[in-house]
């Protein structure tokens, strides 16, 4: 089943490193969008939704939980996965931004395994 | 507490874990600590904020030749190393290793001081580069050796950082 993905980060170098490891997971989307902020991917999801989304925590304007709030607001984003990719480890912020409505989380520095570990699930 | 961290160790983990496994370089101490980065550089720097004995501020810092910034760049991104790279993607690539470091050293030492919340990386390049605290901060740096070619200096400056360098220093005595 095609699937579509989107990846939020404020660093245009950290998207292209994000997209150039999923596509080493083997994961194969048949539509991939980016944005550098929070108000940017709310912008390009009232387009329509994807069905996976890949998420930076500390943004200017928006910040990643922040947006994961926003995003549990849109009926049309439902369905949609939220998996955090942030340099913050701790659990306390990583319990949070989960019962806030985020499906997953990824630490960097990652490997392309922690890819297709956290993402596979979604992919079905 | 604060004590057991040896703050040295801790820098080199946090950078190898990073080099290693998203830059695909090796990273170790240098043999020559004394050596200097005398050509145009740039330094990556990140500041953080400890919530423990009072407010301890701090940064941390990555200085490196613009050759192996724009080397570390061209690894990160899976290009080819005679492939074309904008100053701004060096100088992105710089910020994101800083910012990485930094997330690998504060989980290593948060279990002992509490969060550290930390800034939006920055970077600047130019020669000579140094980054001050002002009267009052200690500074703690590793020199690293990155793959044959390059060394690059990693620090952390904070007004409490000779605490956390006192296990070291008992081990070398």
């Amino acid at each position: 089943m095609a699937k579509s993905l989107m990846i939020v980060d404020d660093s245009a170098t950290m998207r292209k490193i994000i997209m150039r490891t999923v596509r080493m997971s083997g994961l194969e989307f048949d539509r991939t969008e980016e944005a550098g902020n929070g108000n940017e991917a709310l912008e390009k999801l009232g387009g329509g939704p994807v069905d996976i989304m890949l998420c930076d925590i500390n943004m200017p304007e928006m910040s990643g939980t922040e947006l994961v709030k926003e995003v549990r607001k849109l009926d049309s984003c439902a369905d949609m996965r939220i998996i955090m990719v942030s340099t913050e480890s701790s659990q306390e912020l990583i319990d949070g931004v989960v019962a806030d409505g985020a499906n997953g989380y990824i630490t960097k520095p990652f490997t392309p395994e922690k890819f297709q570990e956290k993402l596979t699930p979604f992919m079905n | 507490m604060v004590d057991d961290i040896c703050i040295s160790d801790v820098l080199l983990a946090g950078a190898k874990e990073v080099f290693e496994t998203m830059i695909f370089m090796d990273l170790e101490e240098a043999s020559e600590p004394d050596r200097k980065i005398e050509d145009d550089a740039m330094l990556g720097s990140i500041t953080f904020k400890i919530d423990f004995e009072g407010n301890m501020q701090g940064c941390l810092t990555i200085c490196c030749s613009t050759p192996c910034a724009k080397t570390i760049a061209t690894n990160m991104l899976g290009m080819e190393p005679d492939e074309e790279i904008s100053e701004a993607e060096i100088r992105d690539a710089l910020g994101e290793v800083t910012n990485m470091v930094m997330g690998s050293v504060k989980t290593r030492v948060q279990d002992e001081v509490g969060n550290l919340q930390v800034s939006i990386p920055t970077v600047v390049s130019g020669r000579d580069l140094e980054y001050s605290l002002g009267d009052g901060a200690s500074k703690i740096s590793v020199i690293v050796s990155l793959g044959d070619e390059y060394i690059a200096d990693i620090s952390w400056l904070c007004r409490e950082a000779h605490k956390l360098n006192r296990k070291r220093e008992d081990k070398q005595a």
